[in-house]
C-alpha cells in the first residue's frame, strides 16, 4: 500500500504512531546504513538507529517541510550518532592512551580487501573513527566540509585532513 | 612525487574545490607526472565506488517494537506540548475563578446548601481533576522524584479538601469550613501549577 508522505507526517505530527511506523518503515535501511557506516559496529548502529527515530518522534513538530523529510531524518540522525560519538570519545580520552598512533591506523582484526563493493565496506569500516565519519559524510553522504564541521564540531580544515587521510588509506588498503 | 600537499591539492582537484589559477597548475603537472596521474585516477575510481554503495542497509532485526515501545508516552514535540501547556494554564484559571467566587463577598450569595455551592465544588473537582489528568500524561517527562514529591503532597491536600468537604456536608452554613475548604483547594492549585510548570519546562 502507498500512503502519501506528506498526509503520513502530518497525521504523525498529530501522535499516529501507525503513520510514523509507516515512515519507519520507508527509512529504517538508510538510516541504518547510515548509523552503521558512521559508528562500523552493527549492535551500535541498531542502537542509534532507535536513537534517531525516537528523536525524530520528539521533534516531529519541528518539522515545517522547508527540506525533504529524509534530509531533516538523515540530518538528525548524524546528529545523534555524531553527539554519541563525541561523548563516547570524551570517555575514551580519559581511559585510553597509547605510544604507538600507527596502531590506530589500522585497527586490529581488520579484514584485508581484495576489491569490489564489499570490500570498500570493510575497509571504511577499518578507517580511524574520525576519517571514517568525514568520509562518509562527505563521499557517500553528499555533506559538505562545512556542514561537516559544524556537525561534528570541528574545524573545516580539521575535516579536510580527516577525508584525504581516510582517501589515503583507501587506497592503500584497496591496492594491497 | 606526491608529497602531502601534493595529496591534498590532488584530493581538491578531484573534488573540484581548487581556484582556476591552481587548478590549471596541477593541470601542468599531471602533464608531466606519471604518478599523479595514476594518484587522480585512483581518486576518481574510489569516488565512484563509494558513489556505488547502496544507500540502504535493512537491519537484520526489525527495530520497530523498541522504537514504538519507547515513544509509546512521548509527545511529538513542541505542538503538543505547547497545547498541554495551553491546557494546563485553562485548567488553572477555571479553577482560580472557581475560588474566587468561593472567596469573594458574593459567597453570601450563594444559598447555604444545595445546588449552588454543590455546583461550585462539582466544578472545581471538574477542573481538578482535568488539570490532574494533563500532569498523568505529562508524568513521563517529570523526574522520578518531582513526581513523588506532587504525589506525597497530593495526598495531603486531598485528604484536607475531603475532611473539610464532610465537615460542611455536616454543617453546611459555616464560613469557617467553606474558608478552610477554599485554603485546601487553593494550595492544591499552587501545586498542580507548580507541576504543570516543571513538567513544561
Amino acid at each position: 500500500m502507498h500512503s502519501d508522505p506528506t498526509d503520513l507526517i502530518h497525521r504523525a505530527q498529530q501522535g499516529d504512531r501507525a503513520a510514523f511506523e509507516a515512515l519507519y518503515r520507508a527509512h529504517a535501511g538508510r538510516v541504518y546504513a547510515l548509523c552503521l557506516r558512521l559508528t562500523a559496529d552493527r549492535a551500535q548502529a541498531e542502537e542509534r538507529t532507535q536513537d534517531a527515530f525516537v528523536r525524530a518522534w520528539e521533534r516531529l513538530a519541528t518539522f515545517r517541510g522547508e527540506s525533504a523529510f529524509s534530509s531533516w531524518l538523515y540530518r538528525l540522525t548524524v546528529n545523534e550518532v555524531l553527539l554519541g560519538r563525541r561523548s563516547e570519545r570524551r570517555r575514551e580520552q580519559r581511559i585510553v592512551t597509547t605510544a604507538d598512533p600507527a596502531a590506530l591506523e589500522r585497527p586490529p582484526g581488520a579484514e584485508p580487501a581484495s576489491g569490489g563493493a564489499l570490500d570498500l565496506e570493510r575497509a571504511v569500516a577499518a578507517l580511524p573513527p574520525g576519517a571514517r565519519e568525514v568520509f562518509v559524510l562527505h563521499d557517500l553522504e553528499g555533506y559538505r566540509h562545512e556542514e561537516i564541521a559544524a556537525l561534528a564540531g570541528i574545524a573545516v580544515g580539521t575535516s579536510k585532513a580527516q577525508l584525504f587521510r581516510a582517501r589515503r588509506l583507501l587506497r592503500e588498503a584497496l591496492n594491497r | 612525487m606526491t608529497g602531502p600537499h601534493m595529496d591534498a591539492q590532488l584530493n581538491e582537484y578531484v573534488d573540484g574545490t581548487l581556484a582556476a589559477r591552481d587548478r590549471a597548475s596541477v593541470d601542468a603537472h599531471l602533464a608531466e607526472c606519471a604518478e599523479c596521474r595514476a594518484a587522480v585516477a585512483q581518486l576518481r575510481s574510489l569516488a565512484a565506488a563509494a558513489a556505488n554503495l547502496p544507500k540502504s542497509i535493512e537491519p537484520a532485526r526489525d527495530l520497530w517494537e523498541a522504537i514504538d515501545q519507547r515513544i509509546r508516552h512521548r509527545a511529538t514535540g513542541n505542538v503538543r506540548r505547547v497545547s498541554r501547556r495551553a491546557l494546563a494554564a485553562a485548567a488553572v484559571l477555571i479553577i482560580a475563578l472557581r475560588l474566587y467566587r468561593l472567596l469573594s463577598p458574593s459567597t453570601a450569595h450563594y444559598p447555604p446548601a444545595g445546588q449552588g455551592w454543590a455546583a461550585v465544588q462539582a466544578d472545581f473537582d471538574r477542573a481538578s481533576d482535568q488539570l490532574s489528568g494533563i500532569l498523568a500524561v505529562e508524568r513521563e517527562r517529570s523526574r522520578p522524584e518531582t513526581v513523588a514529591l506532587v504525589e506525597r503532597n497530593l495526598a495531603i491536600i486531598d485528604a484536607a479538601i475531603a475532611e473539610s468537604r464532610a465537615a460542611l456536608a455536616r454543617d453546611p452554613a459555616s464560613a469557617e469550613l467553606r474558608r478552610l475548604f477554599a485554603a485546601a483547594a487553593r494550595q492544591k492549585v499552587e501545586l498542580l501549577r507548580w507541576a504543570a510548570r516543571v513538567a513544561a519546562s
